[in-house]
């Protein structure tokens, strides 16, 4: 569903051309969980942001369900990406002014949904995450893995194809970021969502199906040889 | 969508709410200013409007060229009417008269003299009917036909209430007026709108003055082509699809065949619109007052630029802000949130704030309304709420809003969301930092500019009250009476009642103080010439007691004396170089004809005083006696200090007046009351330029906390460094003295050439010196100083480690 072909994103610093990505030809199936890793600054996180629409390559060609992204208008990418792709952020990046609720919420505004199902929906999520009791408080009074299931939450509303989380467990410890995991692994294999994250965690990654690395803005082909060795 | 938007909106407010305050505060101020603005204009602009043929309404004026000078009349001569009917038979022509001051007296019966008697100093017109043809009024009884007759008078309902209790029993009751002229109430008319320069209250018929015209004065001179007042006046209603412009070039015809062609001094009549009417200060009008077009767009344009000082702070604050938003906007736009969305949100919150504001607003100028007499010429009550102000609001809130608004959400929106997650987005990307600086710069340029129209308008008005008038105006009591025979017959007595008093110095009959606004010119030729000369000369009049009583200054010769008073005259300097006499003494002897009189020897000449307001020169002016003009009596006294010897002249006057009530007024305060509008347009200075220093200071301000933050660990920094509070506090002030600098090279050249335009209206007028535009450089620099000095205060003495450790 997801086609990327010689994806190549760099900027300009001074007269030296820093390539970000450099080559990405990658290809991703319905229903896959891929984890992507590499050390930082890898460009982990900009390949999951072009990914995800909110950033552009600056060469290449970029299909997502056989539609040509690479060369749509913003408006366009906007509705693609309203419709199929849920974040789920590091920093889980909550909307501080608005309560559990209303941050769940959000993504089902700009889908014009009617306010009734809007309300049955958001209830749902709570319900499936356990924090019904939370819907009135506001991010700042939560911990943080209760702030990534609201983040995750938030992601899922909008019934998404494709889940792209960058590093979502790594602000929290252990136990909870396997929690995390083991919800990513059930939406997964129950409801066939596809999901693409970035982890450091060889542990997390192994939740994965295909590991993808990167070094230096390109796809590691030899670690990824490694890797499938030692498994 | 929009209870989402509206929940964060309130959230947003709250949570900054120091930002929020002065956003409302600021805004609020503006707007309350321009609706009480908008308010004076809708009234301003609404006068005689509401009469059903306004448009085809005309006043008949009278317009005198002579070869140095170009006059205008509202008065037209007595036997224009007649010939204007004859002439444009399809123009329906209503005249009337005016009447100053008027005593009625209530009367039982037609014989018998109540002691309800009442001074109505303006609404009393002796009026034909055709008058309201043409005018508009409601008819509670009666009709216009009722002034066919002499002998009728209509009355305006509240007077007919105070007159005889209620407005029924008025009808059919008799009146007389100044103890002269009977008439019977013959129909009420509703009060007239208070938006008319046609305060009709007490309305006799036109036919009452014309069978009383022994009480008027004018004698024979009545059917002169060559007399006119400003009391007698000609409206004219056009019939439909007739162009003013055709009857004006007919009127010329008319001039030719009915005014003596040979004098100097060419008359002719023109038709000025009723629109016209409240607005042309070339002219007088029967209202309270003109208003000037130029000082009503100017306050247009100051309620404009508040209005758009408020939106640059609000500008300012919130583009300022917009750095710790973008977070937020990147998370929407994440979520799937369009620009367009964005924007709305945006736009939304401003209008929410814009709302707030709206109605803090109107609440505090429900408070100002009450003193806006002091500030304008509007001296009643205004509404606050009607059709036109809700428009007006709602019209007002929303531009507000797209202004104040537009630019945040275009700054806002356009962030893009990678950078705004990774919270790239700080105060210079937010970019607009320079035009935040130009946005100052105009502020201070605006507020820089009112207060140089301020000091300059103030210092004027100073100069106007202290300046010398060439009499003494100090401890004059003025007594208005009357000048029929009967009035005149007692005055010898009356005086010498007067005199026996202690507190009185001494006495003089007259027309009218030597500063007055009334004027009375006539035509007039210098020694012996049988030639008029080319300008007209103003008239004084009073008995032999004028000059001592006024306090004024003889620079040669003597004034007249009770013997020789009907053949000598009394000039002033003016007149005097005028006429080309360099030496007072070299005056005395030669002789002036006064109209179409006798030649009078001149006697003396007196040290030029001010015959009007200061507007105006002083002209060239001749006293002379005309004992039957005198209604009013002058008493100089000991001292300013009235006190028992009030009662004591008002006993004498009603000794010798009975029937008439007395109306007292000190003369320096009728002069003082020429200044009135002037006075009220500086206290308008006043207070505008202290709204808008007070809505740039919130800015300001606001903009200053904001750097704080943003300098935060700057300063944190440079005091681990061992920098003073001094240089930081320096760090702060450095920038807005140059920003109010670069205000000033815009403001002063134009604050000099507005206020040099508008002392132009003055014929006595101060300098405009350097000191002016120092002391507004001056005031704002400390005013910004102290703004900004105890936010920068604050953030220098914090403590450097907290500030550090925060990051
Ligand atoms: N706007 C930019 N200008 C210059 N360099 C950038 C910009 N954005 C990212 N980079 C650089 O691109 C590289 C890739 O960044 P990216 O955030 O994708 O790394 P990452 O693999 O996610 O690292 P981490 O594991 O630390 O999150 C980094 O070296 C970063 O410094
Ligand atoms: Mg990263």
């Amino acid at each position: 569903m997801i086609k990327l072909k010689n994806i190549t994103k760099w900027v300009n610093n001074g007269n030296n051309r820093v390539f970000l990505l450099k080559d990405i030809n990658l290809q991703f199936n319905e229903g896959e969980f891929i984890s992507i890793m590499g050390p930082s600054g890898s460009g982990k996180s900009t390949l999951l942001n072009v990914i995800g629409m909110i950033d552009d390559a600056d060469e290449g060609e970029y299909h997502f369900l056989d539609q040509a992204v690479h060369e749509m208008k913003e408006k366009q990418r906007a509705l693609l990406y309203k419709q199929h792709i849920g974040f789920v952020f590091q920093a889980y990046h909550l909307i501080d002014e608005l309560t559990v609720y209303e941050n769940i919420e959000t993504p089902l505004l700009y889908q014009n949904i009617k306010s009734s199902d809007r309300k049955a929906m958001v209830a749902d999520m709570l319900d499936r995450f356990n924090i019904v009791g939370k819907k009135d408080l506001f991010p700042n009074q939560l911990s943080g893995g209760q702030q990534q299931l609201v983040g995750i939450a938030r992601a899922l509303i909008g019934a998404p194809t494709v889940i792209l989380a960058d590093e979502p467990t790594g602000n929290l410890n252990s136990k909870q970021g396997e929690e995390i995991m083991e919800l990513f692994r059930e939406l997964n294999e129950k409801d066939g969502v596809t999901i693409i994250q970035v982890t450091h965690s060889e542990k997390n990654a192994a939740y994965g199906n295909r590991i993808i690395h990167l070094l230096d803005g390109r796809v590691d082909h030899h670690a990824m040889e490694q890797y499938t060795k030692t498994v | 969508m929009f209870k989402n938007y509206f929940t964060i909106a309130l959230r947003n407010i709250k949570r900054h709410r120091s930002h929020s305050v002065i956003n409302i505060a600021g805004l609020a101020i503006a707007l309350a200013a321009t609706i009480v603005i908008f308010l004076v204009l809708q009234h301003e602009y609404s006068y005689d409007t509401y009469h059903k043929n306004a448009d085809r309404i005309y006043q008949v004026i009278k317009k005198d060229v002579s070869p140095t000078e170009t006059g205008f009349q509202v008065g037209v001569p007595f036997p224009a009417t007649r010939a204007l009917r004859q002439d444009f038979p399809q123009v329906t022509f209503g005249e009337l008269y005016k009447s100053f001051g008027s005593q009625l007296t209530v009367m039982k019966d037609p014989n018998t003299i109540s002691s309800r008697r009442f001074i109505e100093e303006s609404g009393v017109f002796f009026a034909d009917p055709e008058i309201f043809s043409i005018f508009d009024v409601k008819w509670m009884a009666g009709s216009a036909a009722v002034l066919k007759e002499p002998g009728k008078l209509v009355l305006a309902k509240s007077i007919a209430e105070k007159y005889f209790g209620t407005w029924q029993s008025a009808m059919d009751g008799y009146l007389k007026i100044d103890n002269n002229i009977l008439v019977q109430v013959a129909g009420i008319i509703e009060d007239v709108p208070s938006n008319s320069d046609f305060p009709f209250a007490v309305i006799p018929s036109y036919k009452t003055f014309e069978s009383n015209q022994q009480y008027f004065n004018y004698g024979e001179q009545i059917n002169d082509w060559g007399l006119s007042t400003s009391d007698h006046q000609v409206y004219a209603l056009l019939p439909e699809n007739m162009k003013a412009a055709s009857i004006d070039a007919n009127l010329e015809t008319f001039s030719r065949k009915y005014y003596r062609m040979e004098s100097a001094t060419k008359t002719s009549h023109f038709l000025q619109p009723l629109k016209n009417i409240h607005f042309d200060t070339r002219l007088e009008n029967n209202g309270d007052h003109i208003s000037n077009k130029t000082s009503l767009n100017t306050l247009a344009l100051i309620g404009v630029l508040i209005v758009l000082m408020a939106c640059i702070n609000f500008i300012n604050l919130s583009t300022a802000l917009a750095a710790k938003r973008g977070k937020e906007v990147g998370i929407r736009k994440v979520m799937g949130s369009s620009k367009t969305q964005l924007r709305t949100q945006v736009l939304f919150e401003t209008g929410l704030i814009v709302l707030f504001a709206g109605m803090t607003a109107v609440l505090l100028a429900w408070l100002a309304l009450p003193y806006l007499r002091y500030i304008a010429d509007i001296q009643q009550q205004l509404t606050l709420i009607n059709t036109g102000s809700i428009l007006f609001l709602v019209i007002t809130l929303v531009v507000t809003t797209i202004l104040a608004g537009f630019y945040p959400s275009l700054i806002l929106s356009s962030f893009q969301p990678v950078e705004a997650i990774k919270n790239k987005i700080n105060n210079t990307r937010v970019g607009g930092l320079s035009l935040r600086r130009v946005l100052v710069v105009l502020q201070f340029a605006f507020s820089q500019l009112l207060i140089i129209a301020t000091i300059i308008a103030v210092g004027q008005m100073n100069f106007i009250r202290t300046a010398d008038i060439g009499f003494d105006k100090e401890a004059v009591l003025l007594l208005q009476g009357n000048n029929d025979s009967t009035s005149l017959a007692r005055q010898a007595a009356f005086k010498s009642d007067l005199l026996k008093l202690p507190a009185v110095k001494s006495v003089s009959f007259t027309m009218d103080p030597p500063s007055s606004l009334n004027s009375w010119t006539t035509n007039f030729a210098f020694n012996n010439n049988t030639e008029d000369l080319p300008f007209s000369l103003y008239l004084k009049t009073g008995d032999e007691h004028y000059a001592g009583t006024f306090g004024m200054n003889l620079l040669a010769g003597r004034f007249y004396t009770t013997a020789d008073s009907a053949r000598k005259v009394v000039i002033n300097e003016t007149l005097m170089q005028k006429v080309g006499i360099k030496e007072p003494s070299e005056a005395i002897g030669k002789t002036i004809r006064i109209g179409a009189g006798k030649f009078r020897e001149i006697v003396g000449v007196v040290r030029d005083f001010k015959n009007n307001s200061l507007r105006d020169g002083i002209q060239p002016t001749a006293i002379i006696s005309y004992p039957a003009f005198y209604s009013l009596t002058a008493i100089k006294l000991k001292s300013n200090n009235l006190g028992k010897s009030g009662e004591a002249i008002q006993q004498v006057w009603d000794k010798h007046y009975p029937e008439y009530a007395a109306e007292t007024r000190f003369l320096d305060e009728s002069i003082n009351e020429f200044y009135q509008q002037e006075e009220r347009l500086s206290r308008l200075y006043k207070v505008y330029a202290t709204l808008a220093i007070i809505i740039s200071c919130l800015g300001l301000y606001g903009l200053v906390s904001f750097m704080a933050v943003q300098k935060n660990k700057e300063v944190g920094i440079r005091k681990v460094l061992g920098a003073s509070v001094g240089s930081i506090v320096y760090l702060f002030s450095k920038e807005f003295t140059v920003l109010i600098l670069i205000a000033f090279a815009l403001a002063a050249p134009a604050g000099w050439y507005l206020m040099n335009n508008w002392l132009q209206n003055f014929t006595y007028r101060i300098d405009i010196g350097a000191w002016v535009f120092i002391l507004a450089v001056l005031a704002s620099v400390i005013i910004a100083w102290l703004t900004v000095g105890y936010k920068a205060i604050s953030a220098a003495t914090a403590n450097p480690v907290k500030s550090l450790k925060s990051e």
